[in-house]
């Protein structure tokens, strides 16, 4: 069976950064924001493409430096007075229907050298070493910047008024993480997909949820699930021949019904 | 310790409606000072006001002679607010004691990963006294709301700051417990300016030195039983008050 370390780096990353960002999108309600934002994720990676093509880098990079500060919009909708849900649904509407009339334009025009199904289903058998640099890095950034804030990010979602009444630049934070998320979502997009990433957004903390007794469980719980899901997910995709994403997704899910009928 | 909260002729706008308007307040501690008003007299947001939360349109908010308008950050330092129960997002497992330690973490200088010890010990002190410590270490989504409202009051005495702004702290609470919990209260305010807002002044009528009748803006101000009177209720309640031998009582709905 060939192995490749990389796949496990890449893996194991991904497992650790959607487990962190997990329980504050849980705590801070945001389940519907951070599900967009694989849409925009994928808006990004296919603008990405004839980028590469036309300016040279990656289309990876190109992704991160348009996809990334896209979400801000949502943020300024909401400081303009719209509701989040409201302004999420505009910028799903908006960044999804941009994304197929992307595609079309980019398959009928471009010679394709990153194919799309990539980004879509996602495939950490097809990463490089590059990638695996790339998402390291993101990673690093990400656990520097939430795990040292994550008292106040969870806290800021159980009584914002109070935090904010406390001292805390809720808007720091807020915009911090809204990146974080978005960077995330773009970088991991080859690894794990579009449509894991919804899954990697919100099943970990949900599954923690069931089984923690305190804020500091459900951190350690959504970070362990998604790891082992991500991990046994792999070894199971490379072992039985099965697509690599589609297994973790799947182990994650078999893991919530266990934490429920735990639970019972 | 300066012991003031001075508002000068603010108004708070929300679209086109003002929720507070020319709003003319100064206060003085230590002391206990009782808000009423009906659903949407604008108390809650008088307090939003005070703490820095709400900017107003116009007007100027000063808690110790330093100007405090629109900014939480300044006014967290000399207030400490306690939002209404429906504030908190009672889904997410953190314990109460999580919950309460917060309140001095978020005070402290980042990055605040550990909790120092002083923090626990001042934290279970107060939680202590307010009957709350057996259920302390277990997840808020497992408590019922008048526990959570003893922990949400620990939070907001235990960074001990001069004022504390309390909106409706004792609405969930049991009979029983919310005698011991007044009787907190009153304690604080011997040395504290304490606000409050409630539905239920008469609990309160012994131990305010000042009621205030709130609708927009200040209707009436006074000692407790000088105010508490059909006439000048009845301006804001309407028919809703109903008088009983000496005290009044009032009937005011309040949604959930």
């Amino acid at each position: 069976m060939l192995f490749e370390i990389r796949w496990l780096i890449l893996i194991t990353l991904a497992g650790l950064a959607f487990g962190v960002l997990s329980p504050i999108v849980t705590a801070r309600k945001m389940m519907f924001l951070a599900a967009a934002m694989p849409h925009s994720a994928l808006l990004a990676a296919v603008i990405g493409i004839p980028l590469s093509i036309t300016y040279g880098l990656s289309p990876g990079l190109w992704a991160i430096i348009i996809g990334t500060p896209l979400p801000l919009i949502i943020y300024a909708l909401e400081k303009k007075g719209v509701e989040e849900d409201v302004g999420t649904s505009v910028y799903v509407a908006a960044t999804a229907s941009l994304s197929v009339a992307l595609m079309y334009y980019v398959l009928t025009s471009y010679p394709m050298e990153s194919s799309l199904w990539s980004y879509i289903l996602g495939d950490p058998l097809l990463s490089t070493w590059s990638d695996v640099y790339l998402v390291t890095i993101i990673t690093v950034a990400l656990l520097a910047l939430l795990v040292p804030f994550m008292r106040e990010q969870i806290l800021m979602g159980v009584d914002r008024d109070f935090a904010v009444s406390s001292g805390i630049h809720a808007s720091l934070y807020d915009i911090i993480f809204l990146l974080l998320l978005s960077l995330s979502t773009i970088g991991f997009m080859r690894t794990v997909g579009y449509v894991l990433e919804h899954v990697l957004i919100l099943l970990p903390a949900s599954l923690a949820l069931l089984i923690s007794k305190s804020g500091r469980d459900v951190v350690l719980f959504s970070i362990t699930s998604a790891v082992l899901s991500a991990i046994i997910g792999l070894l199971l995709g490379i072992s039985l021949n099965l697509q690599v994403s589609a297994s973790v997704g799947l182990v994650l899910l078999i893991g919530y019904i266990l934490a429920i009928v735990w639970r019972r | 310790m300066k012991l003031v909260i001075r508002t000068e002729n603010v108004t708070v706008r929300l679209g086109n409606e003002d929720i507070i308007s020319d709003l003319n307040l100064d206060l003085e501690g230590p002391g206990l000072v009782v808000v009423i008003g009906p659903n949407g007299a604008g108390k809650t947001t008088l307090f939003q006001t005070l703490v820095g939360l709400v900017k107003p349109h116009k007007g100027k908010v000063r808690i110790n002679n330093v100007d405090v308008t629109g900014n939480p950050k300044l006014a967290g330092k000399h207030i400490g607010y306690m939002p209404q129960l429906s504030q908190v997002n009672r889904s997410f497992p953190i314990t109460g004691r999580e919950f309460v330690e917060s309140s001095i973490l978020f005070r402290m200088k980042p990055p605040r990963l550990r909790v120092p010890g002083w923090v626990s010990r001042k934290t279970e002190e107060i939680v202590r006294e307010l009957g709350a410590l057996e259920f302390m270490d277990k997840p808020i989504s497992e408590l019922s709301g008048g526990q959570i409202q003893r922990l949400m009051i620990a939070r907001t005495v235990v960074p001990d700051t001069p004022i504390l702004l309390l909106d409706e702290p004792t609405s969930a609470i049991d009979p029983r417990g919310k005698l011991d919990v007044i009787k907190f209260i009153e304690k604080l305010s011997r040395n504290k300016l304490v606000l409050l807002t409630t539905h239920d002044p008469t609990v309160f009528k012994e131990k305010a030195k000042l009621l205030i009748v709130f609708w927009r803006g200040v209707k009436a101000i006074g000692k407790p039983v000088e105010v508490l009177k059909p006439e000048i209720l009845r301006e804001i309640y309407g028919e809703m008050v109903i008088p009983v031998k000496e005290c009044v009582h009032l009937v005011d709905t309040h949604a959930v």
